[in-house]
């Protein structure tokens, strides 16, 4: 059963890594989103973008959710100082937010449908593709308010400690899956930027 | 007629001792820009060699997180950070060496306490580095706070505070430990690392110091909890205000620079500005930095030559430097730490 769902799963990534080969002759995708490559699993994270446990001082309650996007860290507070550190990749320039958002739905190996605006602008990702290890959503997905941002996982895991994304934030499957464990829907989401000069 | 010049040169020679201590008092006490600025350099001592902190190169070169911070005074002043010259002073001799002038500063991993201050007759502006008392443990252990160290062997530099703080934290968390004392910080660190204990406690920064001289630095977890306070802080000595203001000022001109997002990298475009605190710091509104007795641009200065609290503290003790410190409690105030500047205005 699990050697067949394997094999699916592999089948379905190549197809879908000829199909984006293909059609990036015409644009390189070159923000960081390639559907059909499987996830290397080894790729060994730069140390601060390893999970971690680390002091955070805050007056927000423990299973709070705080997202530094300039630190490239996602933290889960813990209370009695501490978090649990995620290392993250965040939206390109252009692409960045900032709020108070709430986690309305989990879900796991997500399928990917991208946003209109989304194909306009990188009109070679394919309009639909279904859950699985070659899809840029990777393991996990937390959905973020009504909007188009959520906390996900990544088949580029390279890409965590940049900013490329259209706005979601990407973790490496391990560590989605990991945080997916922790918290409920309704879990608050405070996503902040560094100051504007 | 005798007694008349008797009188005048008494007088006289009262006169002349009276401005000759003026002068003096002048001279050692109140003056230390004056002499700074004549000089040409700022004096500035700082530890023999502590990785992340002050570390001479082979060409006698000096970098870390203090030495930047003389750099940083330097470059308020004159414009130019390598207008320092560095003493290595130990220990011992620190305060008495800044006592006596031969340093303007010293910024050099000194804790601040009240026994400093008043004892020494100096002054501690501000905390450029929150230290204390951590643990190292075994990865293998799998612990996530030191509140999971019960009944753990633990290995610690005996007749220190560290000791004292040691059995103070794990009585007062209801927690029982093994303890392993051992005179020297290189035999705790050798029965640690022979796995004598599954413990070591130091100060943080010495703890990651520490575990790059391991045999295996993977197999070792730095905690997050810190559980003394070692506030490090620059000194300078005391009755000279115009010169404490501006140890003080450049400090917080970093800090508030991060909190604030302006780096040496956009200085240009934070001179541009037109958002309020930012236009302050930088010195496009305001006479904030005249009233340091420097200049309008001072801590526009600091930036663009050293950067900002955040650069500093990454280039050299930060996770991307060698000794890969996590900011902890020297994150500012608003995203996890606790470095906090009153704002410039």
């Amino acid at each position: 059963m699990r050697g067949l769902r394997h094999f699916i799963w592999t089948a379905l990534a190549a197809t879908g890594l000829m199909l984006s080969a293909s059609q990036s002759f015409a644009q390189k995708p070159d923000v960081g989103d390639e559907p059909g490559l499987v996830a290397d699993d080894a790729y060994e994270l730069d140390p601060e973008f390893r999970k971690q446990m680390v002091l955070y001082r805050t007056t927000e309650p423990p299973g709070t959710i705080i997202i530094q996007t300039s630190e490239r860290h996602l933290y889960l507070i813990q209370g009695n100082g501490r978090a649990i550190r995620y290392g993250i990749g965040v939206g390109r320039d252009g692409f960045q937010w900032q709020g108070l958002l709430n986690i309305t739905r989990k879900a796991e190996w997500p399928d990917w449908t991208p946003p209109p605006e989304m194909i306009q602008r990188q009109p070679y990702l394919p309009r639909f593709m279904a859950g699985g290890p070659g899809n840029p959503l990777g393991a996990r997905a937390l959905y973020l308010g009504t909007t188009v941002y959520r906390i996900h996982g990544t088949n580029r895991p390279d890409t965590i400690g940049t900013a490329i994304s259209s706005g979601c934030f990407r973790l490496v499957n391990a560590d989605v899956a990991d945080l997916y464990d922790r918290v409920p829907v309704g879990t608050k989401v405070i996503v902040r930027q560094k100051p504007q000069l | 007629m005798r007694t008349f010049r008797t009188g005048l040169l008494i007088g006289l020679a009262v006169a002349v001792a009276v401005a000759a201590a003026a002068i003096t008092y002048e001279r050692y006490d109140t003056k230390t820009l004056k002499r700074t600025v004549k000089r040409d350099a700022v004096l500035c001592g700082v530890n023999t060699g502590l990785p992340g902190f002050s570390n001479p190169d082979d060409k006698g070169n000096w970098s870390g997180f203090d030495v930047d911070f003389c750099r940083a005074v330097a470059a308020a002043i004159f414009n130019d950070p390598s207008k320092v010259k560095f003493l290595p002073l130990d220990a011992n001799q620190r305060f008495k060496e800044l006592q006596n002038r031969k340093v303007d500063i010293l910024s050099r991993n000194s804790t601040w306490s009240m026994s400093r201050e008043t004892g020494y007759e100096l002054y501690f502006p501000a905390v450029s580095y929150y230290d204390g008392e951590g643990f190292m443990v075994n990865s293998s252990r799998k612990s996530e706070s030191a509140l999971d160290l019960d009944g753990a062997k633990v290995c610690v530099q005996g007749e220190t505070t560290t000791q004292l703080n040691l059995a103070d934290y794990f009585k007062a968390n209801n927690m029982k430990y093994d303890e392993m004392k051992f005179g020297k910080l290189e035999d705790v660190i050798k029965a640690y690392d022979e796995g004598k204990c599954d413990v070591l406690t130091a100060d943080v920064s010495q703890l990651y110091a520490i575990r790059l001289r391991l045999t295996k630095p993977k197999d070792s977890t730095i905690l997050p909890d810190v559980i003394s306070k070692e506030p490090l802080a620059p000194v300078v000595r005391q009755r000279d205000d115009e010169w404490m203001m501006i140890v003080k000022w450049t400090l917080y001109a970093m800090i508030n620079a991060e909190e604030l997002g302006v780096t040496s990298q956009n200085i240009d475009e934070a001179l541009k500005s037109k958002k309020p605190d930012v236009m302050r710091l930088v010195g496009t509104e305001g006479t904030y930095g005249e009233e340091l007795g420097l200049t309008k641009d001072w801590a526009a200065r600091i930036i663009r030559h050293v950067g900002n609290y955040g650069e500093v503290y990454e280039r050299n003790v930060g996770a991307r430097s060698k000794l890969g410190i996590p900011r902890g409690l020297n994150q500012l105030w608003n995203a996890g730490g606790i470095q906090y500047a009153p704002p410039i205005r």
